[in-house]
């Protein structure tokens, strides 16, 4: 047992931890922070993690599949799930992952210093105030215990930290930011390819063969994407920082006080200073990664951190209040039974090395305990320690948007392959009276051809090949092809569900002994009616606007088996439909009213336990159409502020 | 950079033909020494020496050289996939699917025919993406000018 007396623990540092520790630091607490991956890993020091970092993009250029967790190391002691790894049979002994659902799941994660950000794209939209109340509105899934309004001062607190580039005005439901209110930064430029694709769909909606439902016209509507990488500063934006107001009892944020990291306090601004918001470069160099230099390779890797990672928040924490303990992986939370205070958390630690087999078990003890180790691992977590489980709600409501992807050609060159990931989205479609019926969803416009369905385009000059073609007529046909690729992808929002879930099992174990995750995964029709809505919607849209369609599902290797794992077919839908994970593992510890219901109180503190609180999308009691990340980050200042409320 | 012996030349030559790019631009990637000693490396080296020869003599006939590539490596089961191979190895920096070095996947000559830049390296700068790239490819001849009515229109 050790002997330090922290006023918090908190459980993995990926961007719900980290923004943690940087907040409760700034506010005076002393936290132990735990981490499962790599010391290398969280190197502030510089130099070193210059190296760390070179060394994860020289991995992931030397890598064959460039899918989401190639740059980074996978630790036999906290393994992470790898995309590769989902089989279209769900598997038990395949990768991290026991897949023991009609579908396997196919999101994965990242454990390592700064989490899943790492290999985030980073688009931050906002939930729309109807996402807050799916029961009320649309007599499906179940309502948040907070409304839109309650969370709108932490949303400008999450946008701050992640550094949003974005046009607020042109937002959906813009009328209900705080009149006036803009991003940090102005909006990243929408690609070529956007302003081609809005161009036709332009047409398209002005034209003679408009896009109908029901034989009634709908018009297609686009938006720009906040997105969390560094652009133009916006000169209006006016807040510096998020500081803890003990005599407001409240998180508030600055336009005159500043964290200043070499005197460990918030500093007054020098009166004849003028403020600008300033985008946060690299950890290593602040000076790099002051804008998106368009490296194209967000996920997995931003090779300037131009794009957000959840180490740059961490730099700003505290350090003389914050200890860092990596290769740390937190196996339980301790209790003495049912609605009782937590008293500790256990840990093992490993070395590294080729065979290093030296483990440690550890016990910490703080007054508050905080899991911040993604949505799957949270309920892991608390599974194995029969915590917080009152409500038999721990690990069930597992959700994910369902990608449904759609390719074609453009009749121009759009040249894709270039830019931020996605730069633009469908919004019209986010918050339909269709919703009581079938899924609304969000659909992004890509900007990397058709890479993910079809590994393009590695697979274009493959195919070219194996055509026999060669030298001139090899480069004018991918020199035609490429650049008219057009991908779109549907995310359809999935509702909570209690057979959705993550479960562990004692059979199931890793190197150190830790579960794996066991997970029971599926689609209702009312997400399945959404992918025949909005392939409906797709295929008048692409004919009309002269994309010439070539998505294919169900579409089999030369072994007979499904080439993408995610697959309905007849009888459950009409028509064959793939559809891809999103990376938005959300629900398996949900927020709510009741404590028979839910797992946390709105203020992210387990019903059963009032010194444990649990942060990340597994509070989420429902996705809406926008990735999550931004709303889960409202929601853990929302939780740092009740911490420091209670200490 | 001058191919320092006869058959890294050789090589380079009929790489030419191969992917369609120009002696400057497969010379630019910096990876001919290295790309030929993958293809010494991975195969027979009879299989190569043949391989070369055959080149060889097949680029003593330009204005026939495409029908001569088609017919003695792309359709000739022996040199077929070496072929390919090759050609892959230009594009895609891979050899069978494996990436030969961090640099050979910097500078496969795809993302060149795609008018952009590897994804992670090379990075165009901020705002690039608003436009159409900048070294738009003029379109290539497939065939020698005489026949200019067949030029594929890029
Ligand atoms: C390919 C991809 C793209 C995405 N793009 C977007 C996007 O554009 N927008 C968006 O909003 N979201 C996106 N997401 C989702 C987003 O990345 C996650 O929602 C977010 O990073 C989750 O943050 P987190 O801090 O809760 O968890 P994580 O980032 O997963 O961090 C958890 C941390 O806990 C540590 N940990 C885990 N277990 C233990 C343990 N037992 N003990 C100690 N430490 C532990 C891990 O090492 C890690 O550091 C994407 C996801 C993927 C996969
Ligand atoms: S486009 Fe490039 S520079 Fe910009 S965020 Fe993505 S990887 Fe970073």
């Amino acid at each position: 047992m050790e002997n330090t007396e922290y006023d918090v623990i908190i459980v993995g540092s990926g961007i719900a931890g980290c923004v943690m520790a940087k907040t409760l630091t700034q506010a005076g607490k002393k936290v132990l922070l735990l981490e499962a991956g790599l010391s290398a890993g969280i190197n502030l020091d510089k130099n070193g993690n210059f190296y760390n970092y070179v060394d994860y993009l020289n991995t992931y250029y030397k890598a064959n599949a460039k899918v989401p967790n190639s740059p980074y190391p996978n630790i036999k002691d906290a393994p992470s799930p790898n995309v590769l790894d989902i089989q279209a049979t769900p598997s038990v002994d395949k990768g991290y992952y026991v897949q023991e659902g009609e579908l396997p799941f196919a999101s994965d994660f990242l454990r390592g210093p700064g989490g899943t950000t790492l290999h985030w794209l980073g688009s931050t939209p906002r939930m729309l105030p109807n996402d807050f109340q799916m029961k009320t509105n649309y007599n499906v899934a179940v309502d948040w215990p907070i409304t839109y309004n309650e969370l709108v001062p932490y949303y400008e607190m999450a946008e701050l930290e992640i550094g949003v580039a974005g046009d607020a005005s042109v937002q959906p439901n813009a009328n209900e930011y705080t009149k006036g209110y803009e991003f940090p930064m102005k909006k990243i430029p929408q690609s070529y390819l956007d302003q081609k694709f809005m161009a036709l769909v332009d047409k398209v909606n002005k034209g003679e063969h408009p896009v109908q439902i029901d034989k009634k016209k709908v018009t297609i509507g686009l938006t720009s994407t906040p997105q969390g990488r560094n652009a133009v500063p916006n000169e209006k934006y006016p807040y510096i920082d998020v500081m803890w107001n003990a005599e407001q009892q409240k998180l508030v944020m600055t336009k005159h006080m500043y964290w200043s990291g070499k005197d460990r306090a918030f500093k007054e601004l020098d009166k004849k200073e003028k403020y600008q918001y300033l985008p946060v470069g690299a950890v290593w160099d602040p000076n790099t990664g002051q804008r998106c230099e368009g490296n194209a390779s967000c996920v997995p890797i931003c090779p300037v951190q131009a794009k957000y990672n959840a180490l740059k928040s961490l730099a700003k924490a505290d350090e003389s209040k914050l200890t860092i303990k990596t290769q740390s992986v937190a196996s339980k939370v301790l209790h003495n039974g049912e609605k009782t205070q937590i008293t500790g958390v256990v840990y093992k630690t490993y070395a590294f090395g080729d065979d290093a087999i030296e483990y440690k078990e550890v016990i910490a003890t703080a007054k508050i305990y905080v899991l911040a180790a993604n949505a799957i691992e949270n309920a892991k977590i608390l599974l194995a320690s029969e915590a917080a489980n009152s409500s038999k709600q721990v690990g069930c409501n597992l959700m994910d948007h369902l990608c449904l992807l759609t390719w074609g050609l453009l009749p121009e060159k759009g040249y894709p392959f270039r830019g931020p990931g996605s730069t633009t989205n469908i919004s019209s479609f986010r918050d339909t009276d269709t919703r009581k019926d079938h899924s609304a969803w969000i659909c992004p416009v890509d900007n990397w051809g058709w890479g993910w369905p079809k590994f393009s385009p590695g697979s274009d000059v493959q195919d070219a090949v194996k055509e026999k073609k060669f030298g001139k007529e090899l480069r004018n046909h991918l020199s035609d092809v490429l650049p008219r690729q057009l991908l779109l992808h549907y995310e359809c929002e999935q509702l909570p569900n209690k057979d959705n879930r993550v479960s562990i099992k004692d059979e199931y174990r890793d190197a150190l002994g830790n579960h794996r995750p066991v997970i029971k995964y599926n689609v209702s029709d009312y997400e399945i009616k959404a992918f025949a809505a909005a392939k409906a919607i797709n295929d008048q849209l692409f004919k009309a606007a002269g994309i010439k369609d070539f998505t294919k599902y169900g579409e089999k290797d030369e072994n007979g088996k499904f080439k993408n794992p995610d697959i309905v077919t007849p009888p459950r839908s009409k028509e064959i439909y793939n559809f891809w994970g999103a990376g938005h593992i959300v629900g398996t510890h949900r927020m709510g009213k009741d404590a028979d219901k839910s797992v946390v109180d709105k203020n992210l503190c387990t019903w059963d336990h009032n010194n444990l609180y649990l942060v990340g999308c597994g509070n989420m009691p429902t996705l809406g159409t926008s990735n999550p990340t931004l709303t889960m980050l409202a929601l853990t200042f929302k939780a740092a502020e009740a911490i420091l409320k209670k200490i | 950079m001058e191919a320092n012996n006869k058959n890294t030349k050789t090589f380079l030559q009929i790489s030419v033909h191969l992917t369609g790019y120009d002696e400057m631009d497969l010379l630019g990637t910096g990876m001919l020494e290295s790309y030929y000693d993958v293809v010494i490396h991975e195969n027979n080296l009879h299989l190569v020496s043949e391989f070369l020869t055959t080149s060889e003599k097949i680029l003593g006939d330009l204005p026939n050289i495409n029908d001569k590539i088609r017919q003695q490596l792309i359709d000739d089961v022996k040199f077929n996939s070496l072929t390919s191979n090759i050609i892959m190895m230009w594009y895609m920096g891979t050899w069978n699917g494996n990436v030969v070095s961090p640099q050979s996947y910097i500078q496969g000559l795809v993302w060149k025919a795609a008018d952009t830049h590897p994804p992670g390296a090379k990075q165009p700068g901020y705002g690039s993406w608003e436009n159409p790239p900048i070294t738009i490819h003029p379109p290539v001849a497939v065939k020698p000018a005489a026949k200019a009515e067949t030029l594929t229109t890029v």
